[in-house]
């Protein structure tokens, strides 16, 4: 829809007079009003007393005392963040881009009208629309070693199945791989943005060049590439924050052997079972940071490579 | 679904190739939704017999039962408090996303640019960064233990659906707001009364996106509730399944029927759903 | 009954925030102690538990309340479970709304340390229940700098438990004195039940340890400990644990192959219940394990369904390791408080002395978590008598009597829960090999140490 929107910025402002105008600013003001506050309360405040925390040792019951970077430092020497730091980065690195490429590669199959579009479209949905409890539940019954199903169908191929969550060697992937069961949204993002190719471009193009693979490259991703950015930044800041499935499947200890322990876990643990809120404060502020700094070096990228169609914003 | 254009395989082998793809692909991403509905339906000692059985046998159509009677799980009531839950985040959602969505949507203000850059920021922040200190308040104000800390804050808005919502706002044409303003309308009746009526389907869209995801919402409520008659569903299944692990069957006859409701809302409403997603990736 | 007084509190929250809701932000000002329960009745908290754990309580508190004309009092179960129970607990202290009492089941020295619950040891001095009534080694996991923040009203202890019927099979002698007395006798008497089919493992001994809330017991028994408290030292590496774990891992790698994935994918060899996440039944009732480790609690499911288990097992004191001089037992208390803000702290207290000294007497005899104060005369439990008759069941009750009184001091740190997931951490470690097993320990050592000093800083 918005493809086809008429942008307000580009519409030629019609002559009004300035009572008027100033009626509307202040109305933009006025219906702004509770998100304003709402994200002072709620966002602005809080992140502000977080670096405040951060720097203090603060244990739930009492009064915080100020520490100075003494919270950092204990983060920088602690064992634990570092390994859920890897592990997090490597989930984040290896799941993201993983799941941008099948979401792709599904959305061009789905890119056509057959008599099972909507049927196909609905069965890649559906996991986004099961609780992530629920899911992780279901995989830990589907994957155990020597009763579950994939285990039984992959030795009946012959095959040597691993212990996927027990295995500390292979959980990590295990948990990989579960996250790229929900990617529906992902999906449905690019064939929007696919559908939203007009006509007379691909058109063109089949005429201009007979390969697929040429189309592909040259035609068709750029064209998306609006979608490419936002399913980037969006997955990205959301497999840091990978909580539920870690907490269902891997406990506050990362069972087995730290493989599955991620960084919103270790947060978790020293906010709620060490009541180290100082330290998890200053997890949190880390996490900013390097949230704030991917998704600027982002797009800061993006402006090479994100093609936008109207140019504007 | 305008711009989907003509099947480009013309034979029919390539055809079948298509589907025998499309539907292998399909089998996996059900197998899970399969194996978590057969198991709902089976005793425990059926789940983990071997030789795998595909479906159960006999239907144990008394897991609903044993279930919803329960002492130590108490669904119903859990269900309802998910309804009461997802439906206050989703009317909250459309009532107050709306106002923001329409002040940056459809209004020039100076500043305007400002907020909406701060609102973006807010959207791609981690929650977690701002929560201890929220947390600590609700705990100070003795409300921990209830539905204030989960929903309060969409009285206000939420940065996610401010900025979906702006999308749709942004189609609106502005001869129309210019029009209704030379007539004399005050501007909160062309919000409520020309601007709402135009957006209604994206509205319905938020509505759907912001009651699944609440539905879904693990890391709050867990954190913030703390007895089993005041859970919802999703931290309910959560803390069943790990007090009372062994028992599969009712664990998975408590995902299939959490996860029900949803799919169904879905079914029912995918064109919508659909539409939502194609506008959040654009521009 | 358990019903109706599960959730009142919360219910009435949340018909206020409906009502709030309708008048939108004015309802914003509702008064934070609103909840607030009456002066003079009494509240209690339990973190969970079965339906009758629920039920046993309620009835404990009412009957008591009722007879000290206390009026109405409050029981409110199932309060979540682990991080969570704590969670609302903290939340109701620092709002200043706590309940009277509250039940634990994780040490509650690290929040008694920090100020949240009250000091015990002026009203336990003219009380029923004075200091000397209670068994050092269990009350020091209340206690911290000598300083007293909860009773540690019943516990389930851990003694060895073994299948006599596998024994007499084999023609050993089963009786509890026979049972082996050290750890070398223990691992040699194991090899004779341990049966391999390929990777599966059919039949087993006995195993190394690898729960990590019970390694302290482990290290006492081989004459170490884990937490020097006396000194506020951990000694998480010191010479007999590092013997302790090489013993257990030279098992491991002797008798079981060296990977406890094996052994769990042949069955659940780890304790007495069905595998939370295989769904395979405990070994040891299924008669494929000739002994383990376990707490009381067992005593209470071990003839449940869905496991049925064999007739005649026993209980015999945990054997002394190669550098150790004595048998210790361990135990996993229920603890009670009073949080700081309780509305009726002397109330409260004697609720609790009532609790320890006759409450406890029935609270034991229908779910077995032994009565721990030196003047409670137990009687045996009423499931016990049932299956195996009254000589055993006084017999068990005699022996774990016995037992809480050998308990080490364990649950005593206030970095506990830290520690718990450190020693975790290094099992799990050592037992993959990911590291040795001076490494693991010492990280471990290091770490808890670490996190110590840094919470008993200013």
């Amino acid at each position: 829809m918005p493809g086809k929107s008429p942008s307000v910025g580009a519409a030629p402002p019609p002559r009004r007079n300035r009572k008027a105008r100033r009626g509307e600013a202040r109305a933009g003001l006025l219906f702004a009003l509770p998100w304003i506050v709402g994200m002072t309360l709620f966002v602005a405040i809080p992140l502000v007393l977080t670096f405040y925390i951060a720097q203090t040792k603060f244990q739930i019951v009492g009064a915080p005392k100020w520490v100075g970077l003494q919270n950092y430092e204990a983060l920088w020497t602690d064992p634990a963040f570092w390994k859920s730091a890897q592990n997090t980065l490597l989930f984040a690195v290896i799941s993201v881009p993983l799941k941008l490429v099948i979401a792709l590669g599904l959305a061009l199959l789905l890119n056509r009208a057959t008599a099972l579009s909507g049927f196909y479209r609905t069965v890649f949905y559906l996991p986004f629309l099961m609780p992530a409890v629920a899911g992780s539940v279901v995989f830990m019954l589907l994957l155990t070693p020597n009763a579950g199903p994939v285990n039984i169908a992959l030795e009946a191929m012959g095959l040597n199945p691993p212990d996927w969550l027990l295995d500390p060697k292979a959980a990590l992937w295990t948990l990989i791989l579960l996250s790229l069961w929900p990617l529906g949204v992902e999906t449905l993002v690019f064939l929007g943005g696919l559908q939203n190719i007009p006509k007379d471009v691909s058109e063109a193009a089949d005429l201009d060049s007979p390969k697929r693979w040429h189309k592909l490259v040259w035609v068709t991703l750029p064209l998306i590439t609006p979608m490419v950015l936002f399913n980037l930044v969006i997955g990205i800041i959301y497999s840091f924050q990978v909580f539920t499935q870690a907490i269902v499947i891997g406990g506050t200890t990362g069972t087995p052997a730290e493989a599955t322990l991620m960084y919103m876990v270790v947060l978790y643990r020293a906010a709620f079972r060490y009541f180290n809120m100082g330290l998890a404060a200053a997890m949190a502020t880390v996490l900013f940071v390097v949230v704030l700094i991917l998704t600027l070096l982002i797009f800061q990228t993006a402006r090479s490579w994100v093609h936008y169609e109207g140019g504007e914003r | 679904m305008s711009g989907q254009r003509k099947p480009k395989i013309g034979t029919r082998f390539g055809m079948l190739a298509y589907h025998a793809l499309m539907l292998a692909i399909s089998a996996v991403f059900l197998l899970p939704f399969y194996w978590m509905t057969i198991s709902a339906f089976k005793t425990n000692a059926e789940i983990f017999s071997d030789p795998v059985t595909w479906l159960p046998d006999p239907i144990r159509w008394e897991n609903i039962a044993s279930l919803l009677t329960r002492d130590d799980f108490p669904f119903v009531q859990q269900f309802v408090n998910s309804v009461f839950y997802a439906g206050s985040v989703a009317i909250l959602v459309c009532l107050s996303c709306s106002l923001a969505a329409y002040s940056f949507g459809c209004l020039r203000w100076r500043g305007r640019n400002l907020v909406f850059a701060l609102t973006v920021c807010a959207l791609l922040m981690p929650t977690i960064v701002t929560f201890l200190p929220v947390y600590l308040a609700w705990s100070k104000l003795g409300l921990t233990g209830t539905y204030w800390p989960l929903i309060t804050p969409f009285l206000f808005g939420d940065a996610f659906f401010i900025f979906m919502l702006r999308q749709f706002f942004m189609g609106v044409p502005r001869e129309l707001l210019d029009a209704a303003r030379l007539d004399g309308a005050s501007e909160f009746r062309i919000w409520w009364q020309i601007v709402m009526p135009q957006v209604r389907t994206p509205l319905i869209i938020v509505g759907l996106f912001a009651t699944v995801y609440t539905w879904n919402e693990f890391f709050l409520p867990l954190i913030y509730l703390q007895d089993r008659e005041s859970f919802p569903l999703s931290v309910g299944l959560f803390t069943f399944q790990s007090q009372r692990a062994v028992e599969w069957s009712v664990s998975m006859m408590g995902a299939f029927l959490t996860a029900l409701p949803m799919v169904a809302l879905f079914l029912f409403t995918q064109r919508l759903f659909q539409r939502g997603l194609s506008s959040t990736g654009l521009k | 009954m358990s019903k109706t007084t599960f959730a009142a509190p919360r219910r009435i929250s949340r018909r206020g925030f409906l009502a709030g809701s309708a008048a939108l932000g004015t309802a914003m000002t509702l008064p934070a102690g609103a909840f607030a329960q009456q002066e003079g009745q009494l509240l209690l908290w339990l973190p969970g538990g079965s339906d009758l754990f629920c039920k046993i309580h309620t009835g404990l508190l009412e009957g008591f309340s009722t007879g000290a004309g206390l009026g109405t009092a409050t029981t409110v179960c199932g309060l979540g479970q682990d991080t969570e129970f704590t969670q609302a607990l903290i939340g109701a202290i620092t709002a200043g709304n706590p309940p009277d009492i509250s039940m634990l089941w994780d040490s509650p020295v690290s929040l008694g340390a920090q100020g949240a619950f009250m000091p015990l040891d002026d009203m336990m001095k003219d009380s029923k229940i004075p200091i000397d009534t209670w068994p050092a080694g269990l009350l020091s996991s209340c206690q911290f700098k000598g300083v007293t923040y909860g009773l540690p009203v019943t516990a389930g202890v851990y003694s060895m438990w073994y299948n006599q019927e596998m024994f007499e099979a084999k023609g050993l002698p089963s009786d509890r004195a026979s049972f082996p007395k050290t750890w070398v006798e223990m691992r040699k008497l194991s090899k004779e039940f341990t049966v391999w089919d390929g990777d599966k493992l059919v039949s087993a001994g006995f195993m190394p340890n690898r729960v990590p809330e019970t390694m302290a017991i482990w290290s006492a028994l081989n004459g170490g400990m884990m937490f020097d408290e006396a000194n506020l030292k951990y000694q998480i590496d010191s010479e007999q644990n590092v013997e302790m774990m090489n013993f257990f891992l030279e098992w491991l790698d002797e008798e079981y192959k060296g990977d406890f994935n094996l052994v769990d994918r042949s069955g659940n060899f780890l304790d007495g219940y069905p595998n939370p996440t295989t769904g395979m039944g405990p070994a040891f009732r299924e008669g494929r394990q000739a002994g383990m480790q376990s707490g009381s609690w067992l005593l209470g499911d071990i003839f449940a369904d869905p496991v049925p288990s064999f007739e005649r097992w026993n209980l015999a004191a945990n054997p002394v390791g190669p550098s150790g001089s004595a048998s210790f037992s361990g135990t996993w208390p229920n603890w009670f408080v009073i949080p700081v803000g309780s509305k009726n702290p002397q109330a409260a207290f004697d609720y609790l002395s009532y609790l320890a000294i006759e409450g406890s007497v029935e609270w034991y005899q229908q779910i077995p978590d032994v009565p721990t104060n030196s003047q409670v005369q137990r009687k045996a439990p009423a499931g016990l008598v049932e299956k195996r008759g009254q000589e055993v069941a006084d017999d068990i009750t005699a022996f774990l009597g016995e037992q809480a009184a050998v308990v080490t001091p364990m649950w005593n740190s206030p970095v506990q829960s830290f520690y718990t997931d450190q020693i975790a951490r290094a099992v799990e470690k050592i037992y993959t090999k990911a590291s040795p097993v001076k490494d693991a320990l010492g990280e471990a050592q290091a770490a808890t140490q670490a996190e110590l000093e840094r919470v008993l800083a200013g």
